[in-house]
């Protein structure tokens, strides 16, 4: 039993703890995001149907239609037609 | 009002000095050598509290987020847009408080915490926006695209909400852009003061001072300057003591000596049996011995830095102390508090009067000696600490301090090199020994460094170096007592005899194999435990600020990122405390259920041990669950290792799996419960236990045999008392040809009904079943209430048999069988025996030839011989 709740503690740290937000494409061309996290700016390109992780500590996003968005970090966002929504 | 405001800041200001101190064990030493480098010293604290205004802010933030729902649309602009101007406007002072105290480590410390405090409220503003923009995204996306040319054109109403939210949301834009060139900013002001505190600390220690400009004459008279301005404001104070303050003062000095009184016999009284060493005990194990230093270094100078802190406290609270005088009262109690903790310390691990009680085995006169040189090590620093402080307060000349700190580390460096020529071991013959060649020349080498660097000029690296020496070693050396104890208590049947041992020993009747475990248990605490106590002092030590520690915290606690891997410890932890408070609480609710509710109720032994083992497993798996979401991990993210894991479940860990489902079908299908009797293949005994791979059947011979539960499930299982315990068992007898057969029929069936255990309905029968070919055979078939009764009842219905069969002269024949024995035909033998056959066979050969030879001396007899 021991050995059980051992080994799935281990496999759940593997997993690893997801403090990020998330972001879906959901249109057909790729998108990318302006992301100024911890001082510093960066595009992030997101292909068709791709989810990525980003923003583990808060961060400013632009999108790809101009809208601006702050995020802590634990949201869920999905990308349609340029514009995002929470999901 | 204002000599109010001032006094109430001092004191402010002496109770966190000093409660750093006291809980620093020592550190303040650090801040002080920092503070003296710094222009302005009343500064080195200031920032500290003003960090506190920055906290309001944060904390209101939940309120702004949650309010514009309720509140009118344009509010919710005008308050951020607010709220991001006054950021800002904190963001420019703090600059310029940055270029100001850019030689002020504390200072930049706690502006860097102000900073991360804005960044926060940036981020926070930010997100106020959110709700609002999603209203208006979702209402321009209602009103659809304006009508392309040629169209007919759309109202104007509609045209003019369009363009309304158009522009609102394009404020909102702009608003969220200064935000983010705000949050730019601040997190590049934070690695500047990153730099500015990395080469603060360098030019610390590399800093030169030309010795020669401050040995000319001035010093001798800067110094007399010095000594008679700080008898002048000391004797100033007292005055203004006895003639204002009389009181007051009596009644602090008061309280401190009722703590230190309190402290000294109630101490003594409570933990006496921790600290006191017991001379007449001849041989005191290693843990004892441990123990003692550890509590007697720990508690009296936890005890002395209650006293001093007290004391500053009480002086602060009834005024007694003037803004020089404070500062100066608590450098000065640095001093005692630092050489009291140091010459604790020394005498708990040397115990110069009790050679029993020495934790290394030196000489005694060593001991003695040792104990006098370190605290007087610890006693230079400290004093020379006080006088950096003196020196600030005054504002004296930098001559004198630099002769001073030079002084001090000259003596430091003699008293290092003094301590590693002790020679505190004896051979044999009992010659005195040196301590060992590494560290002797360690010793030699730090107090050289101390004295070469100080001569060279630099004396800040000196003062440094001699400050770790003294701090972090006794630190180190606290810490690494506490280490050799905690090693001390794993060793075998050690933690039986502690205090605590003896205890849980007659309490609870526990094992000495458990208190082992335990004694490991322990070990392993006391070692977290004195990484966490003993660390943040030594990081301190280090030039690290309190601030630092608490953005680890903070990163900690929100987590940090590897590579693309987002990592939250805490989070983590958190989700296993839930987890196995889950596993605490499903195991309190499973007995809780069984013992209380089911057993009252009169439910079957078997159905309480299923329900019992469903909600075991139901309650892990729900606490797991809970576990998993509560330490932030996306359960999708576990998909792709169970994505990975199905693979190998399919090939290797199919078994596994199979006999894990079979054992749910078993436990919600109950074909058999624990108890039942029964039969599956060639394995027949009662259940013991059903557990989620195999189940526990034992035998009538009491072995027991662990049955994978997939073969309880695939296979064809007899259940001998499934439904009930019904059950009949059959007796076979014969009786004689030739006998009553009816009377036979008779006795068998009267024997049967008069059995006490032997069910009426469905009544017994006797059944003729065969004529066999020795005896008439009959059956008795009878059913038992109980079928576990079985052997009983064949036993008592056999027993009643013979004697009814005797009292009858019924025979019961034993089986007939009549033996042919074949006569041999012909008696011919074989030699069984090859080699007698051949010494036979020898003999008849040796015979012939002794036949042969006979007549040949007949003839030789006519014959003479030639020869």
């Amino acid at each position: 039993m021991k050995t059980l709740i051992l080994a799935s503690i281990a496999c759940l740290g593997a997993a690893g703890g997801a403090f990020a937000a998330s972001a879906v494409n959901k249109d057909a061309q790729p998108r990318t995001l302006i992301v100024t996290e911890g001082g510093s700016k960066s595009e992030l390109a997101i292909g068709p149907g791709e989810t990525i992780e980003f923003c583990s500590s808060g961060c400013f996003v632009t999108l790809p239609n101009g809208d601006r968005e702050a995020l802590t970090g634990n949201e869920a966002i999905e990308i349609s037609g340029g514009a995002a929504r929470f999901r | 009002m204002k000599p109010l405001n001032r006094h109430a800041s001092l004191a402010l200001r002496h109770i966190f000095v000093m409660l750093f101190l006291l809980v620093l064990a020592g550190g303040g030493v650090s801040v002080v050598a920092h503070a003296q480098e710094t222009a302005a010293p009343a500064e080195s604290t200031a920032p500290a509290t003003e960090a506190q205004p920055a906290a309001p802010d944060q904390s209101a933030e939940p309120p702004a987020q949650a309010a514009p729902k309720a509140a009118p649309v344009a509010s919710v602009m005008t308050e951020q847009r607010e709220k991001i101007e006054g950021l800002t406007k904190q963001v420019d002072d703090i600059s310029k408080k940055v270029d100001q105290a850019s030689k002020d480590d504390a200072g930049l410390v706690a502006l860097r915490g102000q900073l991360e405090a804005v960044d926060k409220s940036l981020l926070d503003s930010g997100i106020a926006f959110r709700p609002r923009l999603a209203e208006i995204n979702s209402r321009v996306t209602q009103l659809g695209n304006p009508p392309a040319d040629g169209q007919p054109p759309e109202p104007e109403m509609v045209a003019n909400e369009r363009h309304a939210l158009n522009t609102e949301k394009a404020e909102i834009n702009v608003l969220l852009g200064k935000a983010e060139d705000l949050s730019v900013r601040v997190n590049g002001m934070v690695n500047k003061i990153t730099v500015l505190r990395r080469s603060l600390f360098t030019n610390m220690l590399t800093k030169r001072y030309e010795l020669a400009n401050a040995f000319t004459g001035e010093v001798g008279h800067a110094v007399n300057y010095e000594i008679s301005r700080l008898y002048n404001s000391v004797s100033s104070w007292l005055r203004f003591v006895v003639q204002f303050k009389f009181r007051a003062v009596l009644a602090a000095t008061f309280f401190a000596l009722l703590v230190a009184a309190v402290m000294q016999f109630g101490g003594r009284r409570i933990f006496g049996r921790l600290i006191n060493r017991d001379p007449s005990l001849e041989d005191p194990s290693y843990l004892s011995r441990l123990s003692v230093a550890f509590w007697s270094t720990l508690l009296p100078t936890l005890a002395m830095g209650v006293l001093l802190s007290g004391t500053v406290t009480l002086y602060t609270y009834f005024n007694v102390l003037r803004g020089d005088i404070g500062v100066l009262l608590s450098g000065f109690f640095t001093v005692l508090f630092v050489s009291f903790f140091v010459n604790c310390l020394s005498r708990a691990v040397l115990s110069p009067d009790m050679p029993n009680w020495r934790l290394i085995s030196i000489e005694s006169r060593a001991a003695q000696l040792l104990v006098w040189l370190m605290t007087l090590t610890a006693f230079v620093v400290g004093l020379d600490a006080f006088m950096g402080v003196v020196s600030d307060t005054l504002s004296s000349p930098l001559s004198v301090t630099i002769v001073k700190s030079l002084v001090a580390a000259l003596l430091v460096g003699v008293l290092l090199v003094l301590i590693g020529s002790v020679k505190p071991f004896v051979d044999e013959k009992g010659t005195p020994r040196p301590w060992p060649t590494t560290l002797r020349y360690l010793l030699y080498l730090i107090g050289l460094v101390t004295i070469v660097s100080a001569l060279l000029g630099y004396v800040s690296f000196a003062q440094f170096v001699s400050q770790q020496i003294v701090i972090t070693g006794a630190l180190l050396a606290t810490a690494y007592i506490g280490f050799l104890a905690a090693s001390a208590i794993s060793d075998e049947g050690a933690f039986a005899d502690t205090s605590v041992g003896r205890w849980l020993k007659t309490k609870h009747n526990l094992e000495d194999t458990t208190l082992d475990q335990l004694g490991l248990v322990s070990n392993v605490l006391i070692h977290i435990l004195i990484v966490i106590v003993f660390l943040p002092f030594i990081l301190f030590q280090w030039g690290f600020q309190p601030g630092d520690l608490l953005v680890w915290l903070n990163k900690l606690a929100t987590g940090f990122k590897i590579g693309a891997f987002s990592f939250s410890p805490l989070a983590i932890v958190t989700g296993v405390v839930v987890f196995v408070l889950g596993y605490f609480i499903t195991r309190w609710f499973q007995g809780w259920l069984d013992g209380s509710v089911m057993a009252r109720g009169k439910v079957d032994a078997g159905v309480r041990n299923s329900i019992r083992t469903v909600i075991g497993y139901a309650g892990i798996a729900l606490a797991g669950l809970i576990g998993i979401s509560s330490a932030g991990i996306d359960l999708s993210n576990l998909a792709l290792v169970a994505g990975g894991l199905s693979l190998g479940i399919g090939f290797g860990l199919q078994n596994v799996v199979s006999n894990f489902v079979s054992g749910l079908i078993l436990l919600a299908e109950r074909p058999f419960k624990a108890g039942d009797w029964i039969v599956a293949g060639q394995v027949s005994g009662t259940v013991k236990k059903i557990s989620v791979r195999a189940t526990e059947i034992e035998t009538f011979q009491r072995q027991t045999v662990i049955l994978p539960n997939s073969e309880l499930i695939n296979g064809a299982v007899g259940n001998w008392t499934h439904r009930n315990k019904l059950g009949r068992v059959e007796i076979p007898v014969g009786v004689a040809h030739g006998s009553d057969v009816k009377r036979v029929h008779e006795i068998l069936l009267d024997i049967a009904r008069s059995h006490h255990m032997v069910l009426k309905n469905p009544e017994p029968f006797v059944l003729f079943a065969a004529f066999g070919e020795s005896a008439l055979n009959f059956e008795v078939r009878v059913f038992l209430a109980d079928i576990g009764n079985g052997s009983i009842v064949q036993n008592d219905i056999r027993f009643a048999i013979v004697e009814a069969f005797d009292k009858e002269n019924i025979e019961i024949p034993a089986p007939r069988r009549d033996i042919v024995v074949k006569a041999p035909s012909s008696p011919k033998t074989w030699s069984i025996d090859d080699e007698k056959a051949e010494a036979e066979y020898f003999e008849l050969l040796s015979a012939r030839a002794r036949a042969a030879q006979q007549p040949a001396p007949r003839r030789r007899s006519k014959k003479p011989d030639p020869a």
